[in-house]
């Protein structure tokens, strides 16, 4: 039974050799395919073949592993339950009636419901990590600069990174080993971090680590996930771990601030699909202006165009001191308070989601609803800082997701962390 | 100020321009493709994801733009940023790949800088605010008509990712002439630094904002208040391709507003587009507000630290100081000296030669002869860059007296330019090889032998018979003896 996890499935066979070679791995649609169309999610994109690989899908290809499809996702990467894809939801595959989480919804899916070993997903605001957490499987977001996001289609590149899925950790760690390391393409890759070796990492070895809990994410959060946490820090102590509390307090401003600079980058990287060389034929009439609004109008769906105009509108002139820069400060103020936390601790521990999987339909009336449920995802990608979720159990049958948040190219500490948790 | 206020004043015209510059580097600004432009080009195959604003591509400076840009702002004596940043200007147009164009914002490389300029007998330097990196886009192809008319239009990506550099200029400028005379000197400049190639298509694109205001809000000094500026209605003249073009685009300007004004008529703050062909402005769209173009960081383009790049970028020695290096090291007059620095490329080759040869006979040479030569064919010395050490060839001939001044002037560097030989091609094919001695000793023998009338007439005083004497020399050597040494001989044997 399917739980429509990818939007196109087509194998693409890799190098005969390699780390990767018995393995089998989901895409996400936003990573270009060389002649694989690449949606994302998007009726704009529908017929949209890209010309190349995404340096990510080259050096998976080289290392050996056999592609298997491009998976469904919230159109453009924007929403949180894979249910905004013009491809219809994906089903999670614990629970059929509820979401897998999004956006990368369909590559979470396709692993949970072992239709791929691992797969790529794209995490902007908690992207790989919330249906990570939905779904009961392991979603490693890295540190900005850490993975090539040449060909990985824009939705707020100062924020995201393409990052691996996997049933463990350390099937998640080998998949970042071979996607890893700075690519000529992107300037904004950096060399730290590319010869770490994280699957080495991965040895559940937490004595003396030390483990901050920032209040601020634990607050307000659903009761049942909150015992899944406490009884996973337990159990970490357990294994020779010490915890504290920290805090964090310029993440009450997070999400504000997190959904101006992603929509106000939006508005701007989505601005090229015109209609020109993209986008659904349109019986427009008149200039090209009335033209290119006709092709947005009808390739766009309701969120994508929502955040659209509030980005738009949050760049304008008048508004851009009052909304941007301010978003601007509150991130600077954001990665301060990490960098204090992280002097006193090895690593950060907090709920991957605050909340259970929502019903299918559940959150598509209420958008503000669900930008909250990203709040301790989203000062991660503000932060520019790594972090992983991994499976803490379940509650009323449902997975809940624990998530760690490491130094900047401090991906084998979470990594160590993460796999102790699965002990 | 009301239409009648203006009317009853004398009027300043008061112009800034903003000038875009390709810049000349192997590739384009973010990406690998080649800036190597053909005209038989196939649109669209200069191309790549990157410039063609694929989904996902993601842009990479090329340092050898910033560094032609570092070159510029020495050149323009401006300072250079620390850091250089980029940021996205948002608008929506066809030709743009991407929708938003990679540009420069609050950190430009250069920044206040300035470039003299001489308008007849006047120096006047234009003071540079700012001159910023960015990226051209493509280039629109209107099928079937102009940009109102047109069936349907084309988009050719070839040009998209091309580097710019966008000059801004202080409102320094109080008539065309010097505009024009900025724009050619700075022209030169950009030459001279040899970031910029005058004779591609669309390399020079100016924009040009003009005001006329009452002749006495100006300062003495010809400065103007700022508020009074702003108070005057703008028009923004687009589409300017020349410094040539720029002069007649603004005198069209000048007049056709000072016409508006004594009849009474108000200056529309609009743009209006320069109409190289009908030499008229058209008015495009009357400017009630300013676009908003949403500027904000382009996080894909990391800062770049340039703070040591004006001390680690040479320029070379600019034409002003060139000029005036070479009337005191070589004793040239201005007309020469300033012929003689019309591009790198002459003065470079002026330089060598006179430095191995004299310095009179090179300046003559290079200025007079092949520079006028060239120029008559309609050529340039880019033309003949390969060729520069066959001509140093035929000054040195001359230099050590084996073939004459004449022969090297009207044969030799004549067919070494139609026929492409080397001098001593021609020199031999012609054969003109000074005559020896011998052989010029017994033509003139030959001369006095066969015309005793000319031998009878040169001893009764008559003045045209030494004249021709000489000449029936000259021809029996083929023109190739010295005609005062022939003179010479000729009187010595008849005085005898």
């Amino acid at each position: 039974m399917s739980v429509d996890a990818f939007i196109t499935e087509e194998t693409i066979q890799g190098a005969d050799d390699g780390p990767l070679a018995d393995r089998t791995v989901a895409i996400k649609d936003n990573i270009s395919t060389a002649g694989v169309r690449t949606t994302c999610g998007s009726e704009m994109l529908a017929d949209y073949v890209p010309p190349y690989d995404a340096t990510v899908v080259e050096r998976l290809k080289r290392a050996g592993a056999t592609l298997v499809g491009k998976t469904n996702m919230d159109e453009f990467g924007m929403g949180t339950t894979t249910e905004t894809s013009a491809f219809g939801p994906t089903k999670n595959p614990v629970d059929e009636s509820r979401v897998p989480g999004g956006s990368s919804g369909g590559s979470a899916a396709a692993v949970a419901a072992g239709e791929a070993d691992v797969a790529l997903g794209s995490d902007t605001g908690g992207s790989v990590r919330c249906p990570a957490a939905f779904c009961g499987v392991v979603g490693i977001k890295p540190t900005y600069g850490l993975v090539s996001r040449y060909g990985l289609v824009a939705y707020a590149n100062s924020l995201e990174q393409i990052g691996p899925l996997a049933p463990t950790v350390e099937g998640a760690a080998e998949v970042l080993d071979v996607i890893a390391g700075p690519d000529e393409r992107d300037a904004t890759t950096r060399e730290a971090g590319a010869d770490a070796d994280y699957a080495s990492a991965a040895d559940g070895d937490v004595e003396g680590l030390s483990i901050g809990v920032p209040t601020e994410l634990i607050e307000g959060a659903d009761e049942r996930v909150i015992e899944r946490f406490e009884a996973t820090l337990d159990d970490l102590r357990a294994q020779g771990a010490e915890t504290h509390e920290v805090s964090l307090p310029s993440v009450e401003r997070a999400v504000q601030a997190y959904y101006v600079i992603a929509m106000s980058e939006a508005s701007s990287n989505l601005a090229r699909f015109d209609g020109v060389r993209y986008g659904p034929e349109t019986d427009a009439d008149g200039n090209w202006n009335d033209s290119f609004a006709q092709v947005r109008e009808e390739g766009f769906g309701d969120e994508v165009k929502r955040r659209i105009l509030l980005g738009t509108y949050a760049l304008s002139a008048g508004y851009h001191d009052k909304y941007y820069a301010k978003a601007q400060d509150a991130r600077a103020w954001l990665k301060q308070d990490f960098d204090e936390a992280l002097a006193e601790a090895d690593v950060l521990a907090s709920p991957t989601m605050p909340v259970l999987p929502f019903e299918l339909g559940e959150s598509l009336d209420d958008p503000l609803q669900m930008y909250l449920a990203d709040a301790n995802t989203v000062p991660v990608n503000l932060a520019n800082l790594p972090a992983v979720s991994v499976p803490a159990g379940r509650a009323d049958g449902l997975p809940v997701g624990f998530q760690l948040i490491g130094s900047a190219f401090g991906e084998r500490e979470i990594i160590r962390a993460a796999s102790a948790v699965e002990n | 100020m009301t239409a009648q206020a203006l009317q009853q004043r004398d009027l300043a015209v008061v112009i800034g321009l903003e000038v875009h510059v390709q810049l000349e580097t192997d590739t384009k600004i973010f990406c690998g493709c080649s800036t190597e432009s053909a005209d038989d080009e196939a649109p669209n195959t200069r191309t790549c994801p990157v410039c063609l604003g694929l989904p996902g591509a993601l842009p990479v400076l090329n340092e050898a733009a910033v560094e032609a840009a570092v070159k510029v702002g020495k050149a323009l004596d401006a300072d250079i940023a620390e850091e250089t940043r980029f940021h996205r200007k948002n608008y929506y147009y066809p030709d743009l790949p991407k929708n938003f164009q990679i540009t420069q914002y609050d950190a430009p490389i250069c920044a206040d800088g300035a470039l003299e300029v001489s308008v007849e007998d006047d120096r006047r330097e234009i003071g540079i605010g700012r001159a910023h990196l960015e990226e051209d886009p493509g280039s629109l192809q209107h099928e079937g008509g102009s940009i109102e008319t047109a069936d349907h239009t084309l988009v050719d990506y070839n040009r998209a990712g091309t580097p710019l550099m966008e000059i801004v200029t202080e409102p320094d400028f109080r008539g065309p002439g010097e505009v024009r005379a900025f724009l050619a000197k700075l022209e030169e400049v950009l030459e001279y630094l040899g970031v910029f190639d005058a004779s591609r298509d669309g390399s020079l694109r100016i924009d040009a904002n003009i005001s006329l205001m009452p002749a006495d809000e100006m300062a003495d000094d010809g400065s103007v208040d700022e508020a009074a500026l702003e108070a005057a209605n703008r028009t923004e003249v687009k589409n300017i391709s020349s410094h040539k073009g720029a002069e007649k685009a603004l005198a069209y300007e000048v007049t056709r507003q000072k016409n508006a004004v004594e009849r009474g008529r108000e200056i529309e703050q609009e743009t209006r587009h320069w109409d190289e062909s009908r030499g008229i402005t058209v008015s495009m769209r009357s400017k009630e507000e300013e676009k908003d173009y949403r500027y904000f960081r382009e996080a894909d383009l990391p800062p770049l630290q340039v703070a040591d790049w004006k001390e680690r970028i040479p320029i070379p020695e600019l034409p002003d100081a060139r000029r005036e290096r070479f009337r005191e090291a070589y004793g040239l007059d201005a007309e020469a000296a300033a012929k003689l620095t019309s591009t790198k490329e002459v003065a470079d080759f002026f330089e060598d030669v006179a430095d191995r040869f004299d310095a009179g006979l090179a300046a003559t040479w290079v200025a007079d002869d092949l520079l006028g030569e060239l120029n008559y064919r309609d050529m340039t010395i880019t033309d003949v860059s390969g060729r520069l050490d066959e001509f140093a060839r035929l000054i040195e001939l001359v230099d050590t007296d084996e073939i004459t001044e004449k022969n090297a002037r009207e044969v030799v560097l004549r067919t070494m330019l139609d026929e492409g030989h080397t001098p001593e091609e021609v020199v031999e094919r012609e054969g003109l090889g000074k005559a020896g001695d011998d052989a010029v000793a017994a033509a003139v023998e030959a001369a006095i032998e066969e015309n005793p009338d000319a031998v009878e007439d040169y001893h009764d005083g008559e003045g045209g018979a030494l004249n021709f004497l000489v000449g029936q020399v000259m021809s029996k050597t083929g023109g190739s003896a010295d005609p005062g040494t022939v003179n010479g001989l000729l009187r010595e044997r008849l005085d005898e």
